[in-house]
């Protein structure tokens, strides 16, 4: 339980390090960091492939992308941010945590659940035949993506 | 075969790319149409056949093996399916004429049917992920649609509608993870009884609120609007006509009513909630249509305050109300739809949206300016019109429900609607005729051939009401009234 | 609902709290999507930490896993609105794309 709590407070700790900083690839890569943290608290929930999903998938191939932007943009580093946001943020930030915090405390044992029964099946059974409306889904979701980023990059010879 | 609404424009969306690199027009429209023609006729035809008996409850199996596809196809979500089909067939239609100078026209007719699809699949699903899963691939799509121009306004409408539909997901989410933490399962029917068996009213009002929220941002209704004024008008007229006539309904109307009556069921709280809301979204986007110049601008407010209507009607809870939201959901589908594709005939005419500049373009384009008129006549309620007789169910559902305010308040906005409508009819189509349009010509066949359809709709539904009402609403509302019964008994795989 | 949900519940919460609160205050659009990635992080922590909880880790998985493909394609089409934002206007500052009076 320690060693879960010190890495999801290193994932929080990361993923606001990723909003705060000012440098755009410290961004990334903080965020890279965050993504790492979390797929090893899931990797300790029992969960290996959502851990190796958010590993290979998030804190891979979106950083990926992430830093090809970053390089195409390159002028986006002279965008200034609000000054105010520096001790606004950290500010409502810390507030929220304290009345996350009380909330949580005050919550305790109050939402009914069910309990539920035992699975079975290993996880591909699970996708393949439990939830396969999701596979359908999962397939138009990447075709829309695909088709978007064709749209977006086409030739422009004449446009409205 | 109920998959075929989700599959089949999902395999024609996958073999335009390809079709379309040999032929860059004639057979992606013809392709795309047909998708669309064929979903139309199965749906209006042998749709009511499959749930004359009843829901229709679909496992699929594959290879011998049942496969976890489960679909349902009832009243409501058959009704919902029409609307998908009719309107996007016309703005398919429309789509022919109005997409040559955007270019890339295979590329758009595949997200086009991606988004029918994930509108579809949202539609049949039974199951609270699912929802949200196909709710994302018809945003996905909608992103990229908004964006099509890719001018810097259609950029930047794109990107704020995105940040804010993510904060949707991420409300929606929440919920779900809640739900599924207290009842153990995702799917409509098991969530309904454990939620019947669990004492457990105020997590499930966060819940709510927080599905409320979600859905809310989907809809655009007020104080959830932000994104609608910039991203209906920025994009092409056939995907505005389909944001404003199909996505807000589909991803936020039957969404929130789904979860709400058929698996929290309708609690007095809820719905004095959705009144509220629909109320306030009415009267302020009403007030706010008011003092647009840009033509589409003013349509988008519209869209927010009809939607505010339907959400009035079905908050309403009695199947008065219920009939009544979801008969103008379908009304406003049509009507909404129309005005948007005769504002981009307009805009593709004169290059502009802006009323200022136009005046008296009903001299140079009869059709187009006659189909605006039935399509604004709709909305504001006007008898004959189809959209008379579903506010006039809503204002009795109100007066039979005890809440005379409300019915007057529905009255008034009307008078609103009718006021600003009468200011675009005036501005852009009566008047005299601004000499820079002297030479304008009538919109090309395609586009007209689509008003003319979607005005006739709205006509003949106006006059036919009571078997339309009969045949496609009253279904669709029974579902709804018997609130979670219908899911507990008939759904449960 | 056992004391480990709350536990899980208190950290997603806060991962998207920090996003929204992001969203609020950044002004680089690039920025603003590492806010919505985060938001994403706290969602899939709250959605397998539900699982995990019931001991129905299987399905909450499958849940994740399919979140994580929608969240790529998310990104992959905004990343291609901010490159062409930034190819027109030569900027990534969301205030100059104010032009739209939403």
């Amino acid at each position: 339980m320690i060693v879960q709590t010190a890495l999801l407070i290193g994932l929080v700790l990361f993923s606001v390090l990723a909003i705060l900083l000012r440098d755009l690839l410290k961004s990334a890569i903080s965020l890279a960091a965050a993504s790492l943290l979390l797929g090893i608290i899931f990797f300790r929930m029992n969960a290996p492939y959502a851990g190796v999903f958010e590993i290979s998938v998030v804190a891979g191939l979106i950083t990926v992308l992430f830093i090809l932007t970053i390089a195409l943009t390159k002028a986006g580093d002279e965008v200034r941010e609000s000054r105010a946001a520096n001790w606004v943020f950290p500010l409502f930030f810390i507030a929220f945590i304290i009345i996350d915090a009380l909330v949580m405390k005050g919550l305790l044992r109050k939402i009914p659940a069910l309990a539920s029964g035992a699975e079975t099946g290993t996880f591909g059974d699970v996708l393949w035949k439990g939830r396969t409306f999701d596979l359908v889904g999962q397939i138009a979701v990447i075709l829309a993506g695909v088709f978007a980023v064709l749209a977006l990059f086409r030739k422009r010879d004449k446009h409205d | 075969m109920i998959i075929l609404f989700v599959a089949l424009p999902l395999v024609v969306a996958g073999i335009l790319p390809l079709v379309g690199k040999v032929s860059r027009r004639v057979v992606p429209d013809l392709l795309a149409n047909a998708a669309l023609l064929f979903l139309l006729v199965y749906a209006a035809i042998t749709g009511r056949h499959l749930i004359a008996g009843g829901p229709v409850l679909q496992q699929l199996s594959w290879f011998g093996e049942p496969v976890a596809i489960r679909l349902a196809l009832d009243g409501f979500s058959l009704f919902m399916l029409l609307a998908i089909a009719v309107v996007g067939l016309a703005a398919c239609l429309f789509s022919i004429d109005y997409m040559e100078h955007y270019g890339a026209k295979a590329n758009y007719y595949a997200l086009f049917l991606v988004m029918v699809a994930g509108m579809n699949g949202l539609v049949l699903a039974t199951d609270l992920f699912s929802v949200y899963l196909f709710m994302e691939v018809a945003a996905v799509a909608s992103y990229a649609l908004v964006a099509f121009g890719l001018g810097q306004d259609e950029l930047e409408a794109a990107f704020k509608y995105l940040m804010l539909s993510v904060v949707a997901t991420a409300f929606i989410l929440v919920s779900v993870a809640v739900i599924f933490g207290m009842t153990g399962s995702l799917d409509f029917a098991g969530v309904a009884k454990a939620l019947q068996e669990i004492n457990a009213g105020a997590a499930v009002g966060v819940a709510s609120a927080f599905f409320l929220v979600g859905f809310g941002l989907k809809a655009a209704l007020i104080p959830f609007h932000a994104w609608l004024p910039d991203a209906h008008p920025s994009a092409p007229a056939p995907i505005s006509a389909v944001l404003s006539g199909l996505l807000i309904k589909v991803s936020g109307i039957y969404a929130m009513t789904r979860i709400f009556l058929n698996v929290f069921g309708l609690t007095p709280a809820l719905s004095t909630v959705l009144m509220s809301l629909g109320t306030l979204s009415m009267v302020v986007a009403a007030f706010l249509a008011l003092g647009q110049k840009d033509m589409k601008r003013m349509l988008a407010y519209s869209s927010i305050s009809q939607v505010g209507y339907i959400v009035l009607g079905i908050g309403i809870g009695t199947p008065l109300g219920i009939a009544g939201g979801l008969f103008h959901l379908f009304n406003h589908a049509l009507a909404k739809g129309l005005l948007f594709l005769t504002s981009g005939s307009v805009q593709q005419s004169t290059g502009t949206r802006n009323l200022d500049e136009m005046g008296g373009l009903a001299k140079r384009m009869p059709i187009t300016a006659a189909t605006n008129l039935v399509g604004a006549l709709s909305i504001v309620g006007i008898p004959p019109l189809n959209g008379f007789w579903s506010k006039l169910i809503i204002i009795i559902a109100l007066i039979q429900a005890g809440h005379p305010v409300f019915a007057l308040i529905a009255v008034l906005t009307s008078v609103l609607t009718l006021w600003y409508f009468l200011l675009m009819q005036r501005k852009a189509f009566f008047g005299k005729l601004n000499e820079k349009w002297a030479a304008v010509k009538e919109a090309p066949f395609w586009m007209t051939a689509a008003t003319v359809l979607l005005a006739l709709l709205c006509v003949g539904i106006g006059i036919l009401f009571s078997s339309t009402v009969t045949t496609w609403i009253q279904p669709a509302a029974d579902v709804l009234a018997d609130g979670v019964h219908a899911v507990i008994g008939s759904w449960g795989f | 609902m056992t004391n480990t949900w709350y536990f899980y519940l208190f950290f997603a919460a806060a991962l998207v709290f920090a996003g929204i609160l992001g969203l609020l205050l950044r002004r680089n659009l690039i920025k603003l999507f590492i806010a919505i990635e985060v938001i994403a992080k706290g969602i899939s922590l709250l959605l397998l930490g539900t699982g995990f909880v019931k001991d129905n880790i299987l399905v909450a998985q499958t849940l994740v896993v399919t979140f994580i493909v929608v969240e790529v394609s998310l990104v992959a089409t905004a990343l291609a609105l901010i490159i062409n934002i930034y190819r027109q206007t030569k900027s990534l500052d969301v205030r100059k794309l104010a032009r739209l009076k939403g």
